[in-house]
């Protein structure tokens, strides 16, 4: 589009010239000089204004230039569209006369002038048969304004009012008068600027009457008054209604323009030229042509005034009347003016094309595209120098980016990249028709495509061009030869021997090509066609080789070929497509990576074989310049191969230390007759628990290839191999740190021809319980030239999951074969636990021994782990046999453990000892010990092998114990409130608190436990321990009975029985509150196993509280025997039972003792009843009066009736009498109670210890 | 006095993994020294013509995600490449494609035997024939406007539907072989996948593309 005369094809606005705003230096208008000299100066003589308001003025008039607006009506913000050109003071119109030649003579009659711009006038290029040309465009566009917008200011000084004024109306007739002689029809829009605010100009209003009436400007249209005393957005509003109501002004003016021509039109008659002419054939324009004119300036004066239907009207009876009789047909194809009459009906075909396109028709458009290239290619069939030829497919070039860039500047908000279509829906009115596909507009890529494409045929025409056309013509011959071109349709393009010419550079087809494929490359790209981007970036590649572009093809075509989808897609004609352009560029500039891995990618069979190609990945750089071996690393994720590699486990589990079959097969799909590769080394790389695997090459003396399109199955063997990390850095080490790895290394011949299947049937060891996968194969080439490592990714579905076995290969069944699950290896040490006792109780610290018996074939360095689980574990240590240091555990709560405790070096089928020991624990629970040998062999170090031994520890309590505590009569007398010298006592020792001086009670606890352990235990002694007391009281507990020296030995399940006294003392005798006191009873034990030296374990036991005192009165039964004539009693040999000699009746003594700990004075009643069982000596019925703090004893003897060794049931009742209740009377030693009586046991003949179960018997006081 | 008339100039079939399946190319236009038919491009040029389709289906599956239209598989008209070829498409559900590239002059209806091969012929590279057959028409409609210069029939949208639907009736059976897998190769990364290798099926092909015309009713 650039080809054409500037402003030839642009859209026509308004011209609005703004005058006196800012005094910045304006571009003159008029730049010809032979216009200039005789142009038209208007000028104002007043100052221009200047200031902030007048620059925010004529910068927002500025901003509202329409020249860069796209060409659509979608504009809708803004009512106007304009021109815009800012000038001072002064305005140079062009003349708007011709003057005559200067040679010329005078007629008598004086000659009629004509535009300078017209056919009729002899100094326009167009004299005296052309058309019409850019420059009366541009008359318009730049030169002649519609409207001439003079800014003034109004001055707000009232003594300066009148003069300002006056010099204001005068300046503005003057100018006003000016442009009326000028002969332009320009219309004068006048602003007057005041620095008021729009709301303060009710006084000026006069003054403004004033002016309007001496200018006779009207002030709706031409006269507008500016308050510039406001918002700049306030002041923009304000000059933007200035500038619409101008431009109905400026609509009026092109539609007062277009009246004339039609006027003109309608006369019917050409005009006659100012001068005939008198040189050439003296030919004039003809009245078609002329009406050819008209129609066109009406159609552009339509334009200017936005109004497209009418512009294509009059566009389409111009287009057509030019192709009509007598205007271009009797053109000589010799003539410019044949060429100056088609670039005519390019521009009025453009123009119709993008007033299409601005009301929105753009299948019309399309079709209006068509038919000028079909009637233009007619036409020059017919008239012109034909269409076969290199001119005409540069206008057809020319003609598909005229389009493209018309349909840019329309800029279809359906054609946007972010849209979704890639063209438009036909309008409305054709929607119904039958449309060619390419009716739709598509969007500017597909037109620039085709310019490409047009500029590629151009090309081939210019090279069909003979030689004798492309030499140079000799200057001195020059009108002699013109005729000779006559084949040759040079509109706007070069001459033959400037297009190609035999020396020196042509027209460059390729850059131009170049340009518009990149402009479409860059359109597809911009809608995401990323493919249809690739196949133009083809052409490209295609145009960049041909000119042997090769760093630039590189540049541009290299990213294409890693990103291409073509490959991904399986599209592999494309892909070879591009790969040969790429590789011969690679090649040439010596890019031999790239080079490397085309030629790796092509050997596969599936692409087209190229004739006389030698396919041999050794000889890939020959010819490729290289400076140094190049070492190109690729994947098959980014570059395809004929290689295809598979591995496969033959089970899917395998144990640590045993090996595992595999199978590792690559096939070549090469082009049959390739050479065969020789691969240096294949890596396989695991993940998980394997060692990567590595097989180099080994030449070996026979020749593999025997079956060239066959299966050849092998078995290298493997060995473990260190390497330093530095001589494998690509490798996949599974930890950074150190600083060797081991891997499995094979060796063999590793040729593989074309066709074949190389199987390499392996013995993988496995080292590492866990599970291993297969995940990548590598392969190294390394010819002299270069070193090439290509990785393929094992994919877990491979079609070609099969398990060869020669001549035959069977699909391998499992899910994934290229997993392995590796158990670990079978431990063959043996844990024990050795002298493990039945049961463990709390109290007692355990021991647990482990024993360690290798059962390995060669000897094992042990470390032991022992961890202990459960709640509130318990601290624990732990030494090994061979006199190791004790390991205290770490941890606590849940989980207690000691790691690494060193065993040492365990001979083959010798054993080991360690020992764990538990602290006590006190409570019964359950703990998890576990225990982990962790052994390596001496001939593998490296393979960590674990025995892990569970032991469940139980522990139990091994006694439960059951209390009662019983009261007792406190044998001392309480103190007496009567016994004043005790009361001093009392006094005197008031500073020591040490003594206690409240009453104190005695009590008797009686514990019966029973052994819950499984074995016999040896109980050593038990003790009673008064661990706190409540209520400020006293408290000591003795043991009242003695255990035999080595202790009792407890059965299971069998009770026992302790006793112990409790005394309990208030501090206060005045504190009679009840109080609490809390005891433990502790049984020490050792197993009958244990070392007697040994100390023994303590069971504690802690008892609810029991109430030592109590401040109720209660009722105490004691009883002793008197005995009358026999000796005194054996003091009691069996404790358990008294005993006396049955010999003498005896008497049974009976105190009741009444205490009252309370305050009150209390009154009992005491009834004895008769009895059959005995008789009785005391009172049947009395009355007992107690004091506070007191007690009292009845006593009562009795004599019992029964046979010896029986109870008797002596009914006493104990009587409040103030309060008539009865008390309970609580036995003591010797008595038992049996509901709501005492029992008194009668002795007889020694023998009644038999029935004491489980009640109270108890020998006798001392 | 010839019309050009539409033809099919090749019918492709492209797999769920934008997998070329199968090309059917036939021929459309004369090739000036020979006289003969030949196809309007080389293979590779139709290759890259049915792979820049995949394009404008994608972006429209995509704009149909987007905006939850339910696809009915006939896609119309993909793009115009230029003035003389056009790509219709079409895609089941299972994802496979098909394209129907239209040659808009590529068959001449006309008594004359010998001259329309110079009308409509001349292939890509001279457009001089290809506007020889228009100025035929262009001559005559010089005076009537700009629409009826190129003079060759136009297509709705919907007149590829029933060569859709034969290629979809011809798919169908063709899956119904049970020796044929679609998805054979076809899994997961794998790179090679299969091409369709029936030869009832590539006739089938062209039978279609060959009986096709414009406006036809009758299924294919």
């Amino acid at each position: 589009m650039d080809d054409y005369p500037t402003g030839n094809l642009d859209h026509n606005a308004p011209l609005l010239v703004v005058s006196g705003l800012g005094t910045g230096a304006t571009k003159p208008m008029l730049v010809d000089p032979d216009l200039k000299e005789h142009g038209i100066l208007i000028r104002s003589e007043l100052p221009p204004i200047d200031g902030r308001e007048a620059k925010t003025i004529l910068h927002y008039i500025q901003e509202a230039d329409a020249t860069n607006w796209p060409w659509n009506a979608s504009e809708t913000t803004k009512k106007y569209r304009f021109k815009i050109k800012t000038v001072g003071r002064e305005l140079l119109l062009p003349p708007r006369r011709a003057r005559l030649p200067e040679d010329y003579e005078v007629p008598p009659s004086p000659p009629v002038l004509h535009s300078p711009f017209s056919p009729l006038s002899p100094g326009s290029t167009l004299y005296p048969d052309g058309l019409i040309d850019a420059r009366w465009i541009e008359k318009h566009q730049e030169l002649i304004p519609s409207i001439c917008l003079c800014f003034y200011n109004l001055t707000s000084d009232p003594s300066l009012a009148t003069l300002h004024d006056n010099r204001l109306k005068t300046d503005i007739n003057a100018v006003k008068h000016a442009l009326q002689q000028s002969g332009h029809r320009c219309r004068l829009a006048v602003v007057i600027l005041s620095d008021q605010a729009p709301g303060a100009m009710e006084p000026f209003q006069e003054r403004l009457e004033h002016i309007r009436r001496g200018t006779g400007l009207d002030p709706k249209t031409s006269l507008f008054v500016l308050p510039t005393k406001r918002s700049e957005a306030e002041l923009e509003a304000a000059a933007d209604s200035v500038l619409s109501s101008v431009f109905t002004q400026a609509t009026e003016y092109y539609r007062d323009l277009g009246r004339r021509t039609r006027k003109k039109k309608g006369r019917g008659v050409a005009p006659q030229p100012t001068i005939p002419p008198t040189s050439g054939t003296s030919h004039t324009l003809s009245l078609q042509g002329w009406n050819v004119r008209y129609d066109f300036k009406a159609a552009v004066f339509a334009e200017f005034r936005q109004d497209m239907e009418a512009a294509v009207r009059s566009y389409e009876q111009a287009y057509e009347s030019l192709f009509g009789t007598d205007v271009l047909e009797t053109v000589p194809s010799w003539s410019p003016r044949f060429n100056d009459g088609r670039l005519l009906a390019d521009v009025i075909a453009v123009r119709i094309l993008r007033c299409l396109l601005w009301t929105g028709q753009s299948t019309a458009a399309v079709r209006r595209w068509q038919a000028h290239r079909y009637k233009l290619s007619d036409f020059l069939d017919q008239r012109g120098r034909g269409t076969q030829n290199y001119g005409w497919q540069a206008w057809e070039s020319r003609w598909a980016e005229v389009m493209a860039r018309l349909v840019e500047k329309a800029a279809f908000p359906e054609l946007e990249p972010s849209g979704l279509t890639l063209f438009r829906a036909p309008e409305k009115a054709l929607s119904a028709e039958r449309l060619q596909p390419w009716e739709m507009l598509h969007h500017p890529g597909y037109w620039y495509r085709i310019a490409a494409r047009h500029t590629l045929d151009r090309r081939k025409l210019a090279y069909s061009i003979p030689e004798d056309d492309r030499r140079p013509p000799d200057p001195s011959a020059k009108r002699m030869t013109v005729n000779i071109y006559n084949s040759y349709d040079t509109y706007m393009c070069p001459e033959p021997y400037e297009e190609y010419p035999l020396a020196g550079q042509g027209t460059d087809h390729a850059q131009k090509a170049l340009t518009h494929l990149n402009l479409a490359i860059g359109e597809f790209l911009k809608r995401r066609q990323k493919r249809l981007a690739v196949e133009v970036a083809l052409e490209s590649a295609v145009e960049l080789e041909r000119i042997g572009a090769w760093k630039q093809l590189l540049e541009f075509l290299t990213p294409v070929w890693r990103a291409m989808s073509f490959r991904s897609e399986s599209w592999w004609n494309l892909t070879e497509a591009l790969s040969w352009i790429l590789r011969k560029a690679a090649a040439q500039s010596g890019q031999a990576d790239l080079v490397i891995a085309i030629d790796w990618e092509l050997m596969n069979s599936r692409y087209t074989r190229r004739p006389q190609w030698q396919y041999d990945m050794n000889r890939a750089l020959e010819g490729v310049e290289v400076e140094e071996t190049p070492e190109v690393s690729l994947n098959d994720d980014a570059v395809t191969s004929f290689l295809e590699s598979s591995f496969v486990f033959k089970h899917g589990e395998g144990r640590a230390g045993q090996t595992c079959p595999a199978q590792l097969a690559i096939t070549s799909k090469a082009f049959s007759g390739s050479a065969p590769v020789v691969l240096g080394e294949i890596h396989v790389e695991f993940e998980g628990s394997l060692r990567a695997l590595h097989l180099k090459h080994e030449s070996s003396p026979k020749p593999m290839n025997s079956e060239p399109r066959g299966m050849i199955v092998t078995s290298p063997s493997l060995t473990e191999t260190n390497l330093e990390i530095d001589t494998a850095p690509d490798d996949d080490v599974e930890e950074a740190s150190s600083s060797h790895v081991t891997v499995l290394e094979g060796h063999d011949d590793i040729t593989i021809a074309a066709g074949q299947t190389r199987v390499f049937e392996l013995d993988v060891p496995l080292r590492e319980a866990g599970e291993g996968k297969a995940t990548s194969v590598r392969v190294k080439l390394a010819p002299e030239a270069f070193t090439l490592n290509y990785t393929m990714k094992l994919r877990e579905d491979h079609s070609t999951e099969v398990w060869y076995v020669a001549p035959a290969k069977r699909r391998v069944t499992r899910a994934n074969p290229l997993v392995i699950k590796v158990l670990p290896r079978p431990p063959k040490m043996e844990v024990k636990f050795v002298n493990v006792l039945k049961q463990y109780y709390a109290g007692e610290p355990i021991h647990i021994e482990v024993q360690l018996l290798n059962e390995e074939d060669v000897e094992a360095n042990t470390r032991l782990d022992v961890h202990l689980y459960g709640q509130d574990v318990p601290h624990f240590k732990a030494h090994a046999e061979n006199g190791s240091e004790d390991l205290n555990s770490a941890g606590e709560g849940e989980e207690a453990k000691l790691d690494g405790l060193v065993i040492g070096t365990i001979e083959a089928s010798k054993s080991a000892k360690a020992t764990i020991i538990i602290n006590p624990i006190n409570r019964p629970t359950a703990y998890d010990l576990t225990i982990k040998a962790w052994y390596t062999l001496s001939t593998d170090p490296g393979t960590h092998i674990v025995q892990i031994v569970a032991f469940q520890l139980n522990i139990v309590n091994p006694f439960e114990a059951s209390y009662d505590l019983v009261p007792r009569l406190h044998s001392e007398p309480w103190p007496s409130v009567f016994d004043h010298e005790a009361v001093r006592e009392l006094d005197e020792n008031d500073g020591s608190l040490s003594r206690p001086r409240g009453l104190a009670q005695k009590w008797c606890l009686i514990t019966r436990f029973g052994s819950f352990a499984t074995e016999d235990l040896r109980v050593v002694d038990f003790d009673l321990q008064v661990k706190g007391t409540q209520g400020g009281v006293v408290c000591s507990a003795s043991k009242n009975q003695t255990l035999p020296e080595e202790g009792i030995l407890m059965a299971p399940k069998t009770m026992e029985e302790a006793r112990f006294d409790v005394v309990a003392q208030k501090l206060s005798l005045d504190d009679r509150n009840p109080s609490t006191a809390d005891l433990e009873f502790m049984i020490r034990w050792r197993r009958t196993s244990a070392d007697p030296a040994s100390a023994p374990n303590a069971t504690p036991f802690l008892l609810d509280p029991f109430y030592v005192t109590v401040a109720e009165p209660r009722v105490l039964a004691s009883v002793y025997y008197s005995v009358a004539s026999s000796p005194s009693s054996p003091k009691s040999s069996t404790p358990s039972t008294p005993s006396l000699s049955a010999a003498a009746p005896q008497i049974i003594i009976l105190d009741i003792t009444i205490e009252n700990p309370s305050s009150h004075f209390l009154t009992f009643g005491l009834t004895m009843e008769p009895s059959d069982e005995f008789a009785f000596s005391g009172a049947k019925t009395t009355s007992l009066n107690v004091l506070p703090v007191a007690r009292r004893t009845v006593t009562y003897r009795l004599l019992p009736v029964v046979e010896g060794g029986s109870w008797i049931n002596p009914q006493i009742t104990v009587r409040d009498k103030y309060f008539q209740k009865v008390l309970k009377i609580i036995p003591t030693e010797g008595m038992k109670r049996e509901g709501e009586n005492i029992l008194i046991w009668v002795p007889g003949q020694g023998e009644g210890g038999d029935d004491d179960d489980d009640e109270e018997q108890e020998r006798t006081e001392e | 006095m010839a019309t050009a008339i539409p033809a099919i100039a090749c019918l492709g079939v492209i797999g769920r993994n934008n997998n070329p399946l199968h090309t059917t190319i036939l021929p459309t236009t004369t090739d000036p020294q020979t006289g003969r038919l030949a196809p309007l491009r080389t293979p590779l040029q139709f290759s890259l013509l049915l792979s820049s389709t995949l394009d404008i289906f994608e972006s429209r599956a995509r704009h149909a995600v987007a905006s939850n239209t339910l696809l009915s598989g006939d896609f119309g008209l993909l793009h115009a490449v230029d003035d003389r070829l056009a790509a219709y498409g079409f895609e089941t559900n299972t994802g496979v494609k098909f394209v129907a590239v239209v040659d808009m002059r590529g068959r001449i209806l006309s008594g004359v035997g010998g001259k329309p091969a110079a009308g409509a012929g001349g292939g890509v590279s001279s457009p001089g024939g290809g506007v020889g057959a228009a100025g035929t028409g262009g001559a005559a409609a010089s005076g009537t406007g700009p629409s009826s210069v190129v003079g060759a029939v136009g297509l709705r949208d919907g007149e590829l539907k029933v060569v859709f639907r034969a290629m979809q009736t011809a798919y169908v059976r063709l899956l119904q072989n049970p020796f044929y897998d679609p998805e054979e190769g076809a899994k997961a990364g794998q790179l090679q996948q299969k091409r369709i290798t029936s030869r009832r099926f590539a006739e089938e092909m062209r039978r279609i593309g060959d009986k096709w015309v414009p406006g036809g009713v009758n299924t294919l």
